[in-house]
């Protein structure tokens, strides 16, 4: 209560001050005038008696100023005038204070846009029903604990727990193509990426849209608390094996490509030549348990139809199906779900004892987004790195500012100290200085963040191609990450206001009146807290520029690299079939494209495989010299190392440009045969037969075993191929390094599983792209189909996209810490210059050379960046080994980054000191002397 | 005892808190109130007396509003809130336990020791 009545009185006092002061005059000339009346009414004459009155009174002002502060108004007073003071001063050096802001507002703005980003990730809890309540059940295996149940096991364990109140399961997605929708066909091109010399790979894309499907158990809608935006959502009914095939549309598919057109709900959609009824539509940005919203959601029973998985696969314990959800019941703690389905896995056991997924079971909350997955973690970690070093960066700037500031402040403050100011309200005023910069930074930042956020994730997002559904990451900043800015401002302002007020308020008085303590004697001790800033900021500042011109030269060199194939005459076409589709189908599809294709003018060659190089779609099969006993491990496994495979028809490596060293290529009476050949890159005979010719050798390949990657698709196994043919080494695996393993096995019509064009031309590939699709377009006008020149899908290679952003991202932050570090060793030079006025001026008197006093100047921050310098390439040496795996063989003590770099650096801060330091030559000695 | 005595530190506001305690009382009121009380043994400075009341309402012990003096004139009437009244009552208690004190102290004699 007295809490309350204070801040209502010292609202009073702020609102209402002038009536405040008019009800204490009137009030004190009351008393007065009511004494004089008492003394009057006693026989003192009137003018007399009011002259006693004031006497006995005592002073009037006097008074009223202790009243004033009985009420707290003085506090509230010199608050105010600090306030105003403070502002008067920031204004008269506008200089100082849009440098300090705008180099905090960066450091601020940039923690808050990676802030905000991880909040959405890993801290926000997901917009589901008590997601507090909602756990992920996941299997676990020797050192793995994070694994996907068979659907079998998922069944009986949501029939048989009593802690959760149901188990839902999502099962993954595929894509899935549908003739009904006429989608359209634009991408969105992103600007920013765009503009940074990166892009996402945009194919030409002929035919019908492919889509992104998920597949989620019958009750998965009803446990999240999902409410349709039209229709409804899936019921346990429509997840039962011949039920009549449903399907949910995204609400943001809805609304982009449907117009949010009511009357889709209840029509027909054919997917992969399957017809299902649209019953409903989730609400726009709807994610469920997902990161990406995918275009439609079908029941886990219509898998085997869309030929996601076959119904054995979905029947066996041993095939994984998908990651199981819970929501604990009232009043059960995660333990509790944990121990029951422990016992459970432990019931299970005897049934199925050899398989390995009822070893355990792990129950974890999925209360977040998503716990961020190990591999992304050192991503996570070195961004935030990033922008912690920028902060750091800022701060030290504005603290050396400040620290230069309070230097040259000395002299105001021995004089208002003198005056008699209070050591607190001097305190009390400078900091208030400084937590207005801070606060004029948060101000700054904040819709610096805002922007960058925009930029980062909704153009990022808007570039992604639409089948691969729509990020819907929330991340506009909400009042926590407001509040977050606003602490690291006022930290940041406090902090290093405080060293400098406390440094300047150390003052004695009469040095700092004769202003002569400045001038020699006190150097000392203020410059080396200056250099340690300096040192900080030029470190700092290198590590990530060592760092950003590593990941960008290696990314550069990634395009550049030698992949040991033509990639740029040559356009990668690749077939999407659907499920429906007959192998006969599929190889009348292909030889009339081969034979169309072949007849265009331009067109050198055409081939076939069954995936091209640097694309994706990688297969491993264990590989092994037919004559020698394989390996095997103490524990019977297969120890064979894996070696990469294509299927190729015979003009294969002639249309690709690699080189035959010995023997030859397949014939095509081998490729329809499926002869029991194969051709191998060099390393694979350097690896098996060093020194040998290994023309006429024998090869194990795959095991009787193999699993399907795809429905249809089958492993290859062969007890004994003949080696008929050495081909020179390619990197078709991953670009950041040669194929260590690599067979190519001859394509027959019988292997239509997946079929991918290689088009040879003439000219560049590029241009061949519209003629190209014409042609898909008259054989068959629903065949879905992705276009694209070879080399373009070197930017689509992970390790590249990793490097590349890695590289944008922290030259960006970099450049912008190089920027702020010239200012910090600008401004220091600068203030020095002012500071030693004198000093130079008696120097040049003494007959001082404009050069000596340049280099007097000069090498004082000289020093501090040299020392910055070397830590600087120490903690970079350190992290380049890192990364060196992205670095697509780039030497990570690449001199060029390393010495060009560090040069650039010294340069350009040796310039930020030349500026100011000019002025220094230019003081004229009796100007000089006469300061004083 | 005719002589006036001064008021010992940190009592004005307890005798503040008194005299309005009796009764909404304007400042120069509340003066008179503690020096009849007092039958005129008291000395207050009458200048401290204003800075002591401000203090007393910002702290909300007492409360203040405009009224009319006996002589018709505009005057500002404090009067003690429910707070002021706590307060006056654990000031009262520890004065006297404090006097209490005292005044055993005082009274020792050389056989009590």
């Amino acid at each position: 209560m007295t809490m309350w009545s204070r801040l209502r009185s010292w609202l009073r006092v702020l609102l209402q001050r002038s009536r405040v002061e008019k009800e204490m005059d009137a009030e004190l000339r009351f008393h007065i005038e009511a004494f004089a009346e008492d003394l009057v009414r006693s026989g003192v004459p009137r003018k007399e008696a009011l002259r006693r009155a004031r006497i006995e009174f005592g002073g009037i002002e006097r008074a009223k100023e202790e009243c004033r502060e009985a009420r707290g108004i003085s506090f509230v007073d010199g608050l105010l005038q600090d306030l105003r003071f403070g502002l008067r001063m920031l204004h008269k050096s506008p200089g100082f204070t849009a440098t300090a802001v705008l180099a905090l507002a960066l450091g601020i703005g940039a923690n808050t846009t990676v802030f905000t980003v991880f909040d959405a990730v890993a801290l926000r809890p997901r917009a589901v029903k008590d997601p507090d309540r909602l756990v992920g059940v996941y299997r676990t295996a020797e050192g793995k604990d994070r694994r996907a149940f068979s659907y079998p096991d998922y069944i009986y364990y949501r029939d048989h727990t009593t802690t959760l109140s149901d188990l839902a399961m999502w099962s993954g997605g595929t894509n899935v193509t549908t003739p009904d929708l006429s989608v359209a066909n634009k991408e969105n091109v992103p600007r920013v990426p765009g503009a940074l010399g990166f892009q996402l790979p945009q194919f030409l894309k002929v035919g019908v849209q492919r889509l992104t499907c998920v597949f989620v158990s019958g009750n998965y809608f009803q446990l999240l608390g999902a409410r349709p935006a039209a229709g409804r959502l899936f019921l346990p009914e429509d997840d039962q094996s011949g039920a009549p095939p449903v399907v949910v549309l995204s609400g943001n598919f809805w609304q982009s490509q449907l117009h949010s057109n009511p009357g889709v709900v209840g029509s027909v959609i054919h997917l992969d030549r399957v017809a299902f009824t649209i019953v409903g539509v989730t609400p726009v940005d709807y994610l469920g348990t997902l990161s990406r919203v995918p275009v439609l959601w079908a029941p886990i029973a219509a898998r085997p139809p869309l030929g996601d998985a076959t119904r054995e696969s979905l029947e066996n314990r041993n095939v994984p199906a998908g990651i199981v959800y819970g929501h604990l019941k009232a009043g059960i703690a995660l333990p509790d779900a944990q121990e029951e389905l422990k016992v459970l896995a432990e019931q299970l056991r005897p049934g199925y004892p050899d398989i390995e997924r009822n070893n355990g079971v792990r129950v974890i909350s999925e209360r977040t987004f998503g716990s961020i997955d190990s591999e992304l973690w050192p991503a996570v970690a070195a961004t935030m790195g990033a922008v912690t070093l920028l902060l750091l960066i800022a701060c030290a700037n504005v603290a050396s500012l400040l620290l230069a500031r309070a230097a040259t402040r000395r002299r105001e403050i021995g004089v208002r100290l003198s005056l008699g100011a209070g050591r607190r309200r001097l305190l009390q005023q400078l900091l208030i200085e400084s937590t207005l910069i801070a606060l004029l930074a948060g101000a700054v930042g904040l819709p610096f963040a805002w922007w960058t956020l925009h930029l980062l994730v909704v153009e990022i997002a808007s570039g992604v191609p639409s089948y691969w559904g729509a990020i819907a990451l929330q991340v506009t900043p909400d009042i926590r990450i407001f509040g977050y800015t606003l602490l690291i401002s006022l930290l940041t302002g406090v902090a290093f206001g405080l060293t400098p007020a406390l440094q300047a308020l150390r003052v004695d008085v009469n040095s700092a009146l004769k202003d002569s303590g400045s001038m020699l004697g006190q150097r000392l001790s203020k410059s080396r807290l200056h250099d340690l800033l300096i040192v900080v900021q030029v470190a700092a500042c290198l590590v990530l520029l060592i760092n950003s011109t590593l990941l960008l030269r290696g990314s550069q060199r990634a395009l550049r690299i030698d992949t040991g194939f033509d990639s740029k005459q040559v356009v990668h076409l690749k077939m999407l079939p659907m499920v429906g589709d007959s192998q006969a189908r599929l190889s009348d599809l292909n030889r009339q494209l081969i034979e169309e294709i072949g007849s265009l003018p331009g067109v050198t060659a055409v081939t076939q495989a069954s995936r091209a190089p640097i694309s994706g779609g990688n297969r491993f099969a264990p590989v092994w010299p037919a004559t020698e006993e394989p390996p095997v491990s103490d524990a019977g496994e297969d120890k064979r190392p894996a070696a990469g495979y294509s299927y190729v028809l015979p003009n294969y490596f002639e249309t690709l440009g690699i080189a035959i060293v010995r023997g030859r290529s397949f014939t095509v009476q081998e490729a329809e045969a499926e002869a029991p050949v194969v051709i191998i890159s060099e390393a694979t005979a350097r690896r098996f037969w060093p020194g040998q010719d290994p023309i006429g050798k024998r090869l194990v390949i795959g095991s009787v075993k193999g699993p399907a990657p795809n429905p249809g698709e089958t492993a290859p196994f062969s007890p004994s191929s003949e080696v008929i043919g050495v081909v020179r080494d390619v990197r078709s695996l991953f670009l950041n390094r040669v194929d260590q393993l690599y067979l190519y096995l001859p394509l027959s019509q019988a292997r239509q599983w997946a079929s991918t064009l290689l088009v040879r031309t003439s000219e560049r590939a590029s241009s061949l792209l519209l003629t190209l699709g014409s042609v898909v377009r008259r054989v068959d006008p629903n065949l879905p189909v992705v276009l694209a020149p070879l080399d373009w899908m070197v930017s689509a290679d992970p390790y590249f996209v990793i490097s590349r952003i890695g590289g944008i991202l922290s030259s960006i932050v970099g450049t912008l810490g190089l920027f702020l570090a010239c200012l910090g060793v600008y401004g220091m030079v600068g203030y020095s210059v002012v500071e030693r006025t004198h000093e130079i001026g008696i120097r040049t008197a003494l007959g001082a050379q404009r050069q000596q006093v340049l280099r007097l100047v000069l090498r004082e921050s000289a020093q501090p960046m040299l020392f910055g310098t070397v830590i600087g390439i120490a903690v970079s040496a350190a992290i380049a080994r890192l990364i060196s795996a992205i670095l697509f063989g780039l030497n990570p003590m690449d001199a060029i980054s390393f010495a060009g770099v560090s040069l650039l650096l010294i340069a350009v801060a040796l310039f930020a000191g030349w500026l100011p330091a000019r002025r220094a030559m230019r003081v004229d000695p009796m100007v000089a002397l006469r300061y004083e | 005892m005719d002589k006036q005595m001064e008021l010992l530190q940190g009592t004005l506001d307890m005798l503040i808190l008194k005299a309005v305690s009796l009764g909404p009382l304007h400042g120069y009121g509340i003066l008179l109130r503690i020096q009849q009380i007092s039958k005129d043994r008291l000395e207050i400075q009458q200048g401290s007396l204003y800075p002591a009341l401000y203090r007393l309402e910002h702290q909300g012990w007492i409360a203040s509003e405009w009224g009319e003096s006996e002589n018709k004139r505009k005057a500002k009437y404090y009067r003690l809130t429910a707070a002021g009244r706590r307060k006056l009552q654990t000031e009262a208690e520890k004065w006297n336990r404090m006097a209490d004190l005292i005044e055993g102290i005082l009274g020792t004699t050389a056989e009590e020791v």
